[in-house]
């Protein structure tokens, strides 16, 4: 048993690189030689971890990833707990379906961050993804529980049919926010285009939202300012073409 | 043994395990905090009336406190385990939901024990309420009509202490109120204690039972009133003409001690003639605070 396994990307992938082997629970069991012998898909062709990545430390849930992994997909998909820190950017599907731990982005996500495997109901029902940049489209798509927090952009469609959970944005989201959420909360401290189906609420200093980015802040490390802990915010109540108890949290100043 | 010329009664407080609950109030300001919490720890002096026991510890700063406001500590405690969430359901959806500005967090995050205090709380939103989970704790947001008020869903509850005690006997009233109240001075803020009595003294001790009306549970601790020494089996040295109490709850004996330590520290000052303390035999509570055996190496 090691303090933390370190997988470190050799050559970029010619084409994406499937590693839905990668997830931080799964390895806190295996040695350095279960984990290079994990399955992984280049290319449309089956392969091993170990073809791809240089393994260092064993038997341990906290896991380091290294390298420009643009195209490397589904990294912790179906994470159940632990932590998987990511220094680089990845590829589409991160953390798709998870339900526990914490995925941490030194770097930009791809589409379907914390999202649905295709066809399910739901995407990711618990833990926690950081992305320190920007995620592609549809971040937290059909989310059931669980965080995300963006500290860059979001793409199209940021949060579309969550069912509860939470999803941050820094910057600015992108249109089609919040579309068919039913529960859940969409906190933008930047820009959002929101639908048409959402109705204004109220101004106001929600207590939650506080605490949240305080969290952020203290455990994640992010450096959020006190004129979003403690700012105001228009809360915008949606989708109201769905069940409508889901919000758009949109910071209003201090 | 004497402190400062004041003799310590070979004696002991009796004190009995109850269980026990930390809240953590924060307000926009301190004062809403305060203001939620006195209400919240309103009529809560004793179990033998109030059915439970409540006080507030200390004061927070902001950076204390989980939501980064001003905030208040405030211990809660009750004789059994189900009483206790009972209370607490009660006394916070009427004291702290309905304070403007207030949030509500537990105390004791390490506790095993928990009490759905929040969860039950939670149906006051009809419906609209809504949880969020941050850093691993589930809270819940109640809309209310000045925005929402956030509780915690549960709150943690762990075996602590209630009814350590010792009693101020002083020459006068004024020599016992003014010892008194240094005694209550040096203990407010100890952490892991409360004073639950107003002030946190008390001038009405009770002894166990009545001589006269058998279905009273407490009736006047007459060995201890000064107006009856000529007519009852009085304990109070010659000299002694008011008593004053302390009582105190708290998390855990140690705290108990440590705080009783300062208190009597403080109370032994000119016209309080000895320190003694309630006792009922050591048949009926498991904790004894011997006062000599606390208050030893603090001075002769």
């Amino acid at each position: 048993m090691s303090d933390a396994v370190t997988l470190s990307l050799g050559a970029r992938p010619e084409h994406v690189l499937v590693a839905d082997c990668i997830a931080a629970d799964r390895f806190a069991g295996l040695d350095a030689k279960q984990i290079a012998a994990l399955p992984v898909v280049h290319g449309g062709r089956p392969g091993t971890l170990g073809e791809f990545f240089k393994i260092r430390g064993e038997r341990s849930s906290v896991v380091r990833i290294e390298g420009d992994l643009a195209q490397v997909d589904a990294i912790g998909a179906g994470m159940t707990g632990g932590e998987l820190t990511i220094d680089g950017s990845v590829g589409r599907d991160l953390g798709l379906a998870m339900s526990g731990g914490r995925i941490d982005v030194r770097g930009n996500a791809g589409d379907n961050a914390g999202g649905a495997l295709p066809g399910a109901a739901r995407g990711m029902t618990g833990g926690e993804i950081i992305v320190r940049g920007n995620v592609g489209d549809e971040a937290g798509a059909r989310m059931r529980r669980g965080m995300i927090a963006v500290t860059g952009d979001g793409g199209r469609g940021t949060g579309e049919g969550m069912i509860a959970g939470t999803v941050v944005v820094f910057g600015k989201a992108g249109p089609g926010a919040g579309r068919f959420l039913k529960r859940g909360s969409i906190v933008a401290l930047g820009k959002i285009e929101r639908p048409a189906t959402f109705r204004y609420a109220c101004t106001y200093r929600p207590p939650h939202v506080n605490l949240l980015l305080r969290y952020l802040r203290t455990d994640a490390g992010i450096p959020v300012t006190d004129r979003h802990t403690a700012g105001r915010y228009e809360r915008y109540s949606g989708d109201l073409a769905e069940l409508g108890k889901g919000e758009i949290l949109q910071w209003a100043g201090e | 043994m004497k402190i400062n010329g004041v003799a310590i009664v070979d004696t002991f407080a009796e004190a009995f395990t109850m269980r026990v609950a930390r809240l953590v109030i924060t307000g926009r300001t301190a004062k809403w905090a305060r203001e939620a919490a006195t209400k919240l720890t309103g009529f809560a002096t004793s179990v033998i009336g109030c059915k439970c026991e409540a006080g507030i510890e200390r004061e927070l700063t902001a950076a204390e406190t989980p939501d980064g406001r001003p905030g208040i500590s405030v211990l809660f405690l009750t004789m059994d385990k189900t009483s206790l969430p009972e209370q607490l359901i009660v006394r916070v959806g009427q004291t702290v939901l309905t304070c403007p500005t207030t949030a509500c967090f537990d105390g004791l995050p390490d506790a095993p024990d928990r009490l759905a205090v929040g969860k039950a709380l939670r149906v006051f939103g009809d419906g609209f309420q809504a949880s969020k989970v941050i850093g691993g704790k589930r809270y819940w947001r109640l809309p209310v009509m000045e925005g929402e008020f956030l509780v915690e869903e549960t709150f943690g509850m762990l075996k602590g202490v209630g009814g350590g005690n010792f009693l101020i006997l002083a020459a006068d009233a004024d020599a016992a109120l003014a010892a008194a109240e240094a005694a209550v001075a040096a203990m407010t803020s100890l952490p892991g204690v409360i004073l639950p009595f107003p002030g946190g003294v008390v001038r009405s001790g009770s002894k166990v039972g009545s001589k006269r009306y058998k279905s009273l549970v407490a009736t006047t601790n007459d060995p201890f009133d000064p107006t009856l020494r000529a007519i009852t089996q009085t304990e109070l040295p010659e000299g002694v003409n008011s008593v004053l109490e302390i009582v105190l709850d708290g998390t855990d004996a140690p705290s108990i001690e440590a705080a009783m330590r300062a208190g009597i520290s403080a109370a032994c000052r000119p016209g309080v003639n000895s320190i003694t303390a309630a006792n009922f035999g050591g048949k009926l509570g498991p904790h004894h605070f011997h006062l000599r055996k606390i208050m030893s190496g603090v001075g002769a």
